[in-house]
């Protein structure tokens, strides 16, 4: 790919066939493999968008899509660029040959990195538009005026995009650069059509009509079976294995060993079931896997008792010795993101002389990445190799590994013939890049009249972004000398106080770990407002007011998010009878999202249960491009929400890890789920931000704060569980 | 062996017949709509309707189904493409994310309006508690279930 151009390369994969075709530029950074796991770059953004012969718009989707529908998103921007509607766009998820590479989809940053770039590319392709229309009709551009589809003369000649393009190629390349023209999307003046509707996302028919769209939906001619043992921890070795009678098996085709790779390939998924269930294989872990072992790797006090903490976060006239009025321990356990579909990859060798020697079909963040991973594992030439990504069933931070894809192609490489693995509930949650365990130790002093004047967070983390097997073995020292990004998410408080010391430290677990949704802003935010709102009962203050009172210099429109939220809660008149609490709680995301999240909670004491009935969330994370959507991730937030404060916890058991399915691993079911009302603020003049992970810094305080008005008791733990509060 | 989804006769080969239902349709007939998620009959991915009664396909052997009607997500829409109320709604709605859990989430409600064409929030509650969805789309859900019953007694 290197000695092609980019023009080139589009045309030998047959993109620019016919038509006009507009494509970002991308400067000419390579991206390596480890790089697009972990610094996802917004100068990679790229998009390719193109007017074809019969006027209709074609669409490459640069982001892969798992549920946030950020894709819808950049279609709106395309059609409100373009004067047409979304549904005149056909979007097609690219394969890694048809394209060059994208970064990573991660880290609710599509909207972020895209959208401009995605603009700027659909604006300029329409006003080459409008100049080839102004040259067939002999007129000044400034004579041609927008309309649907197409243009319109000053005289009421119309003009369409398929009157402008032929078959034969239009190119027309853009970069970072370049003056652009006037963006529709950013215009605050204009009257929008497309951006700032709440439109449905694109292929939601597919969905509900059960259409063929997952990896393991993919069906193949002489496909086979197989699947592969996995390791309860990454770095486990195989210390044993018996592997009797698997061969007795109905259906069973093939034992493959090597290394630390044992799998089966059989002729259907049963048979695969009843050979893998015969391989007996005892692993050595490489430290003690317990739950022991884990509260004393993040066990603060201790640490602290010892010294200052690895890492300073900030610091400013820090006084040990101030007069706490709130000094209180804050433990969040692990969890998994245990996404409804369980990974799943076909892998197929061909014939020497086909266009690619080996093809992947699979749901992966990074697909690049798989491409590389794969050449790096087989040794073929990256060219020889193709992904074709399919929509994921949630990802939420969790699909960037090559390993389903690995089973895939040693299976496939054994035997010759396509196989499909299908991954087993066990076997996802084996897999997962879990969210660490941490300990945050909150101290608050203040002056006489109530206000701020000392804060202490110290806390200790499993590491995240840099967290082993998320990079190569020898970068990992290297990395982590750079401080995890990951780690001191969220953890730069939205409160003034003069004396300041944000400390931490991040350490190894035993069990695997990742990037989770909102990283580690979920558990500092649930330390910090559970404090602060503990912290205004003391005071006898009331606490969105008294948050308020408290903030950085001006935090408008933070403020903003709370005060709607509160006048949100009142709504819906809190019952007067014992056990109901309503608790409030915000916080700023990657210093460019807001939110607040109110929670109305009723704790039985009868029933020894704790009911979150009503949330209400309140967000402004710029432009709303697509509100509903926006608004269906504050609920998938809020549903997070009450998962993370009141049921999950990925048990670890000895050297095991103990959760292997929904039953040992609750996760929020429909009568647990409160009604959710959603307020979108939107800030037209604001480049928009990804809202995938934004409100889950916010909910869990707010149940907290609720259990704790509704029961005089301050919840220290998450998850909560009845017991704690009783 | 034979079995009959959707209407459709289809013949199952040797191989196949011990296999549970739900890999039967997604790898040997090649109905991929319903899915799997958890395989142990906590989640709902893989609910289809045997003689009208939803049920986790992922823990049905095949042998079960035979001789029964069977039908699945790929059903749902007439012949003609019409899409169900209960599709349209989901779609009207905007429910789905991830889109994963959504035909098991159809067909139970599916099976929902037949045994209750007016169901309050307690009947929803109850009927949906089985049909797990990650992306957390449950509001929408039963507001869906809502509109496509009010749409169902209207057609009545
Ligand atoms: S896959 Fe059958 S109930 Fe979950
Ligand atoms: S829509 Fe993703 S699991 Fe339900």
């Amino acid at each position: 790919m290197a000695q092609l151009t980019r023009r080139n390369f589009l045309i030998a994969t047959g993109w620019i066939a016919a038509g006009a075709t507009v494509l970002y530029k991308l400067g000419d950074r390579a991206i390596a493999v480890a790089p697009t796991i972990i610094f996802p770059d917004e100068g990679m953004a790229a998009t390719w968008i193109q007017i074809r012969p019969d006027g209709s718009c074609l669409m490459y989707f640069p982001r892969m899509d798992m549920g946030q529908n950020a894709n819808t998103g950049l279609a709106q921007i395309v059609a409100e660029e373009l004067n047409i509607s979304i549904n005149d766009i056909e979007a097609v998820q690219p394969s890694t040959s048809e394209v060059p590479p994208l970064a990573v989809t991660a880290g609710s940053m599509s909207l972020t990195a895209f959208s401009r770039p995605t603009a700027i590319a659909a604006a300029t392709l329409r006003e080459n538009m409008r100049e080839r229309a102004a040259k067939m009709l002999k007129l000044s551009s400034k004579d041609i005026l927008d309309d649907t589809a197409g243009f319109r003369t000053t005289d009421g000649r119309m003009v369409n995009y398929a009157d402008l393009v032929n078959l034969s190629a239009i190119y027309v390349e853009i970069d970072e650069e370049s003056p652009h023209p006037n963006l529709y999307t950013f215009d605050t003046q204009r009257q929008k059509k497309q951006v700032g509707q709440p439109a449905r996302p694109l292929g939601i028919k597919g969905i509900v009509t059960g259409a063929p769209l997952y990896s393991a939906d993919v069906q193949m001619k002489d496909v086979l079976f197989g699947r592969a043992v996995r390791p309860p921890v990454h770095n486990a070795e195989i210390a044993a294995v018996d592997t009797t009678g698997v061969n007795t098996v109905p259906g069973f085709l093939k034992l493959v060993q090597e290394d630390k790779f044992i799998g089966v390939i059989c002729k259907t998924p049963g048979s695969v079931n009843a050979a893998m269930s015969r391989l007996k294989v005892t692993w050595q872990v490489k430290q003690p896997i317990n739950q022991k072992e884990i509260d004393r790797l993040v066990n603060v006090d201790k640490e602290l008792a010892d010294g200052n903490l690895e890492n300073t976060f900030h610091e400013e006239s820090h006084r040990s010795d101030a007069n706490w009025k709130i000094d209180l321990r804050f433990d969040v356990q692990i969890q998994s993101h245990a996404a409804q579909e369980p990974r799943a990859a076909i892998a197929r060798f061909n014939d020497e002389g086909s266009e690619h020697l080996l093809e992947i079909w699979t749901g992966t963040q990074d697909p690049w990445a798989m491409k590389r991973f794969a050449a790096m594992h087989t040794g073929l030439d990256e060219k020889a190799i193709v992904i074709y990504p399919q929509r994921m069933g949630g990802g939420f931070g969790g699909r960037e590994h090559y390993e389903v894809e690995y089973d895939a192609v040693c299976l496939t490489a054994a035997i010759g013939r396509p196989v499909k693995v299908q991954w087993t509930r066990r076997d996802e949650f084996m897999a997962a890049r879990n969210r660490p365990a941490s300990a945050h130790r909150i101290r608050i002093a203040t002056d006489d009249t109530g206000k701020l004047s000392d804060w202490w967070h110290a806390y200790i983390s499993g590491h995240v972004i840099f967290a082993r097997d998320r990079l190569p073995g020898w970068l990992l020292p290297v990395a982590r000398l750079a401080g995890d990004d990951g780690v001191v998410r969220g953890a730069n408080p939205a409160y003034a106080a003069p004396h300041q010391r944000v400390e931490y430290k991040d350490v190894d677990f035993p069990v695997d770990l990742g990037v989770w949704r909102s990283l580690n802003a979920a558990p500092s935010l649930f330390a910090i407002e559970s404090a602060m709102d503990e912290l205004a009962l003391q005071l006898g203050e009331d606490p969105v007011k008294y948050k308020i009172s408290q903030m950085k210099g001006e935090l408008p429109r933070l403020k903003a998010c709370l005060e709607r939220v509160r006048d949100m809660a009142k709504r819906r008149p809190l019952p007067q009878s014992e056990g109901y609490g309503r608790g409030f709680a915000c916080g700023i995301y990657e210093g460019r999202c807001f939110v607040a999240v109110s929670a109305d909670v009723h704790v039985d004491r009868e029933k020894e249960q704790i009911t979150v009935e009503h949330m209400c969330c309140a967000q402004d994370v710029g432009m709303a491009v697509n509100p509903d959507q926006l608004s269906a991730q504050m609920e998938s937030n809020m549903a997070w929400s009450v998962g993370m404060a009141l049921l999950e916890q990925l048990e670890v058991g000895d050297d095991d890890i103990k959760s292997s399915n929904f039953d040992n691993y609750p996760i929020v079911r429909m009568a647990e789920m409160p009604s959710v009302d959603t307020a979108v603020i939107d800030q037209p003049a604001i480049p928009p931000a990804g809202a995938g992970e934004v409100a889950l810094i916010a909910g869990p305080p707010a149940i907290a704060n609720a259990i704790r008005r509704a029961t005089g008791v301050r919840a220290l733990k998450l998850p909560i569980s009845f017991a704690d509060i009783e | 062996m034979k079995l009959k989804v959707n209407g459709t006769e289809y013949e199952i080969a040797s191989d196949w017949q011990d296999e549970s239902l739900l890999d039967v349709l997604r790898d040997h007939l090649g109905l991929t709509g319903t899915r799997f998620s958890c395989g142990i009959g906590v989640c709902g991915a893989c609910m289809v309707h045997i003689d009208d009664s939803p049920t986790n396909s992922c823990l049905t052997p095949v042998s079960i189904a035979v001789g029964k009607e069977i039908m699945t997500i790929e059903g749902l829409a007439a012949n003609d493409g019409t899409l169900h109320p209960l599709q349209q709604a989901w779609i009207d709605e905007a429910v789905p994310q991830c889109g994963y859990c959504q035909s098991g989430q159809l067909m139970r409600a599916l099976s929902l309006l037949r045994e209750k064409p007016d169901p309050d929030d307690t009947d929803i509650d109850q009927a949906m508690n089985g049909n797990l969805c990650r992306c957390g789309t449950y509001p929408r859900i039963k507001r869906s279930i809502r509109k496509a019953a009010l749409v169902l007694r209207e057609v009545k």
